[in-house]
């Protein structure tokens, strides 16, 4: 049960607040706000504390806390889930989640909180349902430019802010679209020998429907898609998902033609009947964004950077060193690398930092920067694309004498890239299909790809 | 339209602005208006002077303005009460509007309005949409059923709510069914009775909904299923069946809540130990499948993957095999947020093997040097505990941990060494080879506990160090500025030096130490080891050696390991907030709603609690199933239980295990009793209360409710506490007792002074059994000179009152009044009301502890048993539960074994042995507070007469 529900503006003002049960004090807000502030010797706060007997559940969602408080031993994944579900509804209904769309929209907010949460229980959160019971305008609020994500960033579609309540309008300005993005995030960590050590993928299928009457959809992936369990013994029993029996990942992994997962879980509205034979998604979306298919997989990556790293003494002074980076971009050749950035932590006693780098033309360095406080040497590239050879020396000047351990001290290396159009695990889209039977009936379908890092690390 | 700009009103005179636009004609203005007086709500200003202008705007058509005055309605009823009634009338109206949104609005905000005076209203409209065709109206009214109890449940009861709310479970829309159930459980949980228990036909329904109902509903009933008893293995497997499904879905709430239900039934499963190989095949099958989608659980946001890493480190201590090869995945990426790396670390040691612990050694170093502090000392840490458990492995971590040594980073070089010293204390004799290279860094070491471990390490291997008294000369030089620890460690080290070494320049050192050790210090500790040492040296040198170099107890890593009894609690808690915090949920949640309570709702509670021990006493024949088998072996094997090898390893393990605080079988049947008269029993008429409050506190000692004196008169039935010159005119009668399932500090005060008395509170000094009022006042209001007033204190377990040393069943108490001052007085602690309902434990359970404690206590009382069966209702009427019984073979006699959880979560364990009709009962006593026997002795005796 939860006793009250509030959102907090980043500087901790409260934007919206609703109290349910009335057993936790008014001044939960600043409580919450001071205990997340200042948290033991100032580490990040973890999203649950108890603070005298009472239980802060909290995420934060474009600069915003959605805070909820409890006395009760709920579900705190509940909770957490509950919360991350407003922030969706309110991006879907506003645009996007900020304090400005907050402010701008709280009347609205206060007719959807009615309806999702009563008397602490969690009601009706399907976006579509909703509709029905909102009588508020919204005012669409783009992010802003600080917190708009780069493309893929986040997890979910963007680039397109506007609320489903869009869907309603008859005066002609209507445009009825649907946006299936994959998205996928990489977590990979190589050795010092240059080989993958561990690489995981989290990539999930966005649907972003502004589809007037939701007609029922149909999706097809890839063919040569296998869904693996260690055993390799598929779940039969349920919805039919997982797969086949007596797979083992262990006999594919070489062929690197088959898409392997090594886990997926589908959002509810999926029809899977014809999944396991034709790889073939049947569903009626529903209004806003949801995540159709969350998969994560380990096995044949395209791996899309690798990265060679040399310390090594300058003959000339003692209190010298030379960093060679060399960065290739394993992408094909038509596709490109955004935002990237190359972080490199130096030791506390290199006092000076000088770069050069030699790239290709049009791999536009955008700067290279090295802080005092935190020495981390920074590269950042507007875009690469893929074939490109990247070289980037830093000449170090130290404040003792060179050592050999400066070579164990030097890294590792961490990777933070965008690649559009680009999925590591190849899964791909094979056809979206708007099954309603009208000549007419042409909306906008966009299919998007995206692949970023989460976690790209070259150990040193 | 951008609605923000309400917030920025804050010129002068704007109270008064908007009073003016509330009462415009023009409605849109008037929304405006509204709009304006929502925001200045929302940040906090107090808008409550305008209910009345506000409430004027109530009567509209406009459904978005209906909305929003109902929003400020909600907020401010409660301080306005009297204003509130005005939106009686629009509330009835609204609830026979033809739009459903409306009639729903009504009936949600009504409920929402805290006010008593409203309450009777809004029956009427409420029995109306519960009935009514909209399912949105339906679900509606549900909640607010949950609403009305809170406020005034019998008025809920007298209407026959309840059982429409159970009649709602068999509706047709998903929904209403969810939001029944929910509201079950909640009226459930205010009230402690059991008003809904799932049958296996209610099972059936459930799990088919399961496949129908909304994520959240999945939770609920996830949840829900979890209590449900399950008859043998064939009905675990069916649930598990349904269930696994579910480990799929995309909301992490609902994978947790499945897992927790699979883990539930292989707990069962092997509970019920059906042919060995086949419940070991359903647990590895369940295991394998609960594998991967826990893994998923990290996929997602931290905020989650924090929520899924508590629990896993739970589920991992108890089936280590559902991810014991999935080490890699808790690795930590550069990204993760600190809460998150510190779970995985816990995690990776907890899945280290001889397997896997080349890579898991390789990540620990790499974290060693990152560049958070606090992460790069538990990843050090986590080296020395893997060393510390596997044995194996124990070389290659030091090999590591020396490389950390070589970066010479301060704080890695301090935190190895710490750890270093720990290896040392599990391997003896093994790694000194090292030592030297530890010495080579004497001078970073500057904090204290890292100090203390060097110092240590010198002082063990004194008589391998040469150099070891040069070193800790070196030491010694800043003796007087060291912390505690560091000085005690000093002294001891120097102690072994001298007694491996005796050489004249440590003859010296020793004199040094011992004379700064006594003279100089404050620290008692201090000055008490060192004249310990000083006499045995100066009396018999031999002895000194045969005490301080003695051999010492092998330590095993266990700081991340929960005690048995705990972590069986806490997997029953999985996905939930118990389960984040590593805590059991009674030591947090508190019953805020209920802590302030009148003495008339208490007389009422108590009179629920006679029926509960009624029903309690009937319990335990009912979940004794294979309890007898057990119990009997447990006589076998009692007696002689090695003591020394369970005490003396406890190094590290703390003294007192808490015994398993889990709502078990017994506790579960005692709230169904008290289902059936609770209608009757809240309907009672108000006269009886006063009646029942004044009832005699040996009834419920002797747990014969009918056969007590209840005419007695109120006050002289309570012992006297304070009176005459010290009470300034009060005089205060009181016990603790226990109440509806709490313990309470029945009072009953005469304000004999001259002046009126009021804003009394409660406070009680440090005590044996952590005994603290849940809540200070002491509700008799003002008191009148000549009036009297009784109040119950509820009281709460705070570990923070626990007193230290042997038990006493003393209370000091202070009670403060704003006119007279404080009074103090002792009282006597009475164990039978601090013998908990839910206090049982299975059989297994308790074969388990009763092997694991020490000799028991034993006395003979003097009482004659002529039924064995009344005798055991006895018991269980004051939360004595018996588990099994059985004759003693070629005795004639009858033993009983018993099991009661005293107030705090101490497990008391006793066997009776007796001869139906002869005097004489053998009671043996066992439990991990065995000062408490004499107290059990006289509960059981006072029982049994």
């Amino acid at each position: 049960m939860i006793s009250q529900f509030f959102i907090l503006s980043p500087r901790g003002d409260v934007i919206i607040r609703r109290d349910y049960l009335g057993n936790v004090p008014k001044t939960s807000t600043e409580t919450f706000f001071r205990t997340s502030k200042f948290y033991k010797a100032g580490d990040e706060a973890p999203p649950i504390f108890l603070v005298d007997g009472v239980s802060y559940l909290s995420v934060k969602d474009g600069g915003v806390h959605l805070v909820a408080t409890t006395r009760d031993n709920v579900s705190p994944s509940f909770v957490l889930e509950f919360l991350k579900r407003i922030s969706i509804i309110i991006k879907d209904y506003c645009g996007s989640i900020s304090e400005e769309a907050i402010r701008k929209n709280f009347p609205l907010i206060y007719e959807l909180l009615d309806e999702l949460l009563d008397y602490g229980l969690t009601q009706n959160t399907s976006t579509e349902a909703l509709k029905t019971f909102v009588l508020n305008e919204p005012t669409v609020v783009a992010p802003p430019a600080s917190l708009k994500p780069l493309f893929g960033l986040s997890k979910g579609p963007t680039g397109v802010f506007k609320s489903v309540l869009d869907t309603n309008r008859t005066d002609g300005k209507r445009r009825d679209e649907i946006y299936v993005d994959v998205v996928e995030r990489l977590a990979v960590t190589f050795n010092a020998a240059g080989h993958a050590i561990s690489s995981q993928i989290d990539g999930s299928i966005q649907v972003k429907s502004y589809l007037a009457g939701n007609p029922p959809l149909k999706i097809k992936l890839n063919d040569d898609l296998l869904i693996t369990r260690r055993d390799g013994s598929g779940y039969a029993g349920g919805g039919g998902y997982g797969g086949g029996s007596g797979f083992s990942a262990g006999d594919y992994a070489a062929d690197s033609s088959l898409v392997i997962l090594d886990d997926v879980n589908f959002h509810e509205v999926a029809d899977l009947s014809a999944f396991d034979t034709e790889r073939c998604i049947s569903l009626v979306p529903p209004d806003g964004e949801f995540a159709l298919a969350n998969y994560r997989t380990s096995h044949a990556l395209r791996l899309p950077f690798r990265l060679s790293i040399a310390t090594e003494a300058d003959p000339a002074s003692d209190h010298k060193a030379l960093v060679r980076l060399r960065l290739w971009c394993d992408v094909p050749a038509d596709k490109a690398a955004s935002g990237l950035e190359v972080e490199l932590p130096l030791p506390g006693h290199v006092a000076r930092v000088h770069c050069e780098v030699d790239a290709p033309g049009s791999a536009a360095l955008a700067g290279w920067e090295f802080s005092d406080k935190t020495h981390l040497l920074r590269w950042r590239f507007k875009k690469v694309l893929g074939g490109m050879d990247l070289s980037m020396r830093a000449r170090l000047t130290l404040t003792k004498p060179f050592g050999a351990s400066l070579r164990t001290e030097v890294g590792p290396v961490n990777l933070k890239f965008t690649i559009p159009m680009f999925s590591a695990s190849r899964i791909s889209l094979k056809y979206l299909q708007i099954m309603r039977k009208d000549r007419n009936y042409n909306p906008q379908r966009w299919v998007r790809y995206v692949t970023s890092s989460n976690s790209y690390t070259f150990r040193t | 339209m951008a609605d923000s700009k309400y917030f920025s009103t804050t010129k002068k005179g704007e109270i008064h602005e908007l009073k003016e636009e509330l009462a415009s004609l023009d409605r849109p203005k008037k929304k405006e208006a509204v709009k304006k007086v929502i925001a200045a709500m929302t940040v906090g200003k107090d808008v409550s002077m305008l209910f009345p202008h506000v409430v004027n705007c109530m009567q509209t058509e406009d459904l978005e303005l209906k909305k929003l005055v109902y929003l400020y309605l909600i907020n401010y009823a409660k301080t306005q009460p009297d204003l509130a009634i005005m939106a009686v009338n629009t509330f009835v109206k609204d609830s026979q509007e033809p739009n459903p949104l409306i009639r729903a609005l009504a009936v949600r905000t009504m409920g929402c309005i805290r006010v008593d005076k409203i309450t009777e209203y809004l029956c009427d409209p409420l029995q109306r949409c519960l009935k009514d065709d909209d399912p949105y109206v339906r679900k509606t009214a549900a909640v607010c059923v949950a609403k009305l109890f809170d406020i005034n449940p019998e008025l809920v009861e007298d209407r026959g709510f309840l059982d429409m709310l159970r009649d709602m479970l068999s509706d047709a829309n998903p929904m209403v069914v969810a939001n029944a159930l929910a509201a079950l459980q909640e009226i459930q949980e205010i009230s402690g009775k059991e008003v809904l228990q799932i049958t296996s036909h209610m099972l059936f329904k459930l799990l088919a909904a399961l496949n129908e109902c909304t994520e959240w509903g999945q939770v609920f009933i996830l949840d829900a299923l979890v209590s449900y008893q399950v008859q043998d293995s064939k009905d675990a497997e069916k649930i598990v069946e349904r269930v696994l499904p579910r480990l799929q879905h995309v909301n992490s709430a609902v994978v947790l809540s499945a897992a927790k239900v699979v883990l539930r039934m292989m707990e069962e499963v092997v509970l019920r130990m059906m042919e060995e190989v086949r419940s070991e095949e359903l647990v590895k099958a369940w295991s394998k499948k609960m594998g991967p989608p826990l893994v998923t659980l990290l996929s997602a946001e931290p905020e989650v993957q924090y929520v899924a890493l508590r629990n896993i480190s739970l589920i991992v201590q108890r089936w280590p095999s559902i991810l014991a090869n999935e080490v890699k995945v808790f690795f930590c990426k550069y990204n993760d947020p600190i809460y998150v790396k510190m779970e995985k670390l816990e995690i990776m040691i907890a899945l280290a093997s001889e397997r896997n612990i080349d890579q898991v050694l390789l990540e620990f170093k790499e974290y060693a040097q990152e560049v958070d502090v606090d992460f790069v000392r538990k990843a050090v840490r986590a080296i020395g505990r893997c060393a510390v458990s596997l044995e194996k492995a124990a070389q290659r971590c030091i090999s590591v941990l020396l490389e950390l040594i070589q970066t010479k980073v301060n704080y890695v070089v301090q935190e190895a060494v710490i750890v270093i010293k720990d290896i040392f204390r599990r391997y003896p004799n093994q790694y000194e080879s090292i030592i030297g290279q530890l010495c080579d860094n004497l001078e970073s070491l500057d904090e204290p506990e890292a100090k203390a471990s060097m110092v240590w390490i010198i002082g063990e291997y004194a008589d391998r160090i040469d150099n070891a008294d040069e070193l800790l000369e070196t030491f010694l030089e800043t003796f007087p500025e060291e912390t505690a620890m560091v000085q005690l460690q000093l002294l001891t080290a120097t102690v072994k030096l001298f007694l491996k070494k005796p050489t004249d320049s440590v003859q010296r050192m020793i004199q040094l130490v011992l004379s700064a050790a006594t003279n100089e210090t404050d620290n008692p500790d201090l000055r008490d080891r060192a004249y310990v040492y000083w006499r045995l040296l100066s009396t018999d040198p031999e002895a000194a050696k045969d005490v301080v170099l003695a051999n010492k107890p092998v330590i095993t890593d266990d700081s991340s390991q929960l005690e048995p009894a705990l972590l069986k609690a806490l997997m029953e808690q999985i996905s939930s907030l118990a389960s984040v915090y590593h805590k059991p949920a009674d030591t947090f949640v508190s019953r805020q709603r209920l802590a302030v309570q009148t003495v008339d709702t208490l007389a009422a509670a108590r009179s629920f609690a006679e029926e509960d021990v009624a029903a309690a006493a009937a319990a335990p024949q009912a979940t004794g199933n294979g309890a007898p088998a057990a119990a009997a072996a447990a006589v076998s094997s009692a007696p002689v239980v090695d003591l020394l090898g369970e005490d003396l390893l406890g190094d590290s393990t703390p003294a007192a295990a808490p015994a398993a605080p889990a709502a078990t079988p017994g506790g579960l049947d005692d709230l169904l009793g008290g289902l059936d008269v609770a209608p009757a029993a809240a309907a009672a008429p108000p006269a009886a209360a006063p009646a029942a409050a004044a009832a005699d506190p040996f009834d419920l000692l002797g747990g014969m409710a009918a056969a007590a004196p209840a005419a007695a008169a109120a006050a002289p039935s309570l012992p006297q506490l304070l009176g005459g010159e010290k009470g300034k005119g009060l005089t205060v009668y009181g016990q603790l007792q226990r109440v509806g399932g709490r313990v309470v500090y029945q009072l009953h005060v005469n304000n004999g002074s001259a002046t009126s008395v009021d804003g009394l509170m409660l406070q009680v000094n440090n005590n044996s059994f952590g005994l603290a009022p849940a809540d200070q006042n002491v509700a008799v209001g003002t008191l009148a000179p000549g009036a009297r007033g009784s109040a119950a204190v509820p009281m709460a377990y705070n570990p923070a009152k626990l007193a230290q040393g042997p038990a006493n069943m003393k209370l000091q108490v202070a009670m403060r009044s704003n006119q007279l001052g404080v009074f103090y007085w002792d009282d006597n602690i009475p164990l039978a009301p601090l013998l908990e309902e839910g206090g049982t434990i299975d059989g297994q359970a308790f074969l388990a502890a009763w092997r694991g404690l020490p000799q028991e206590a034993m006395q003979k009382l003097d009482v004659t048993i002529a039924d064995v069966e009344a005798a055991k209702a006895r018991l269980g009427a004051v939360n004595l539960f018996v588990l099994a019984h059985r004759p003693v073979p070629g005795t004639g006699q009858d033993a009983l074994y018993v099991t009661g959880r005293v107030f705090g979560s101490t497990q008391v364990l006793l066997e009776l042995r007796l001869m139906r009709g002869t005097p004489g009962v053998d009671v043996s006593f066992k439990s991990e507070r065995q000062e408490l026997a004499a107290a059990v002795f006289a509960v059981v005796r006072s029982s049994l007469t």
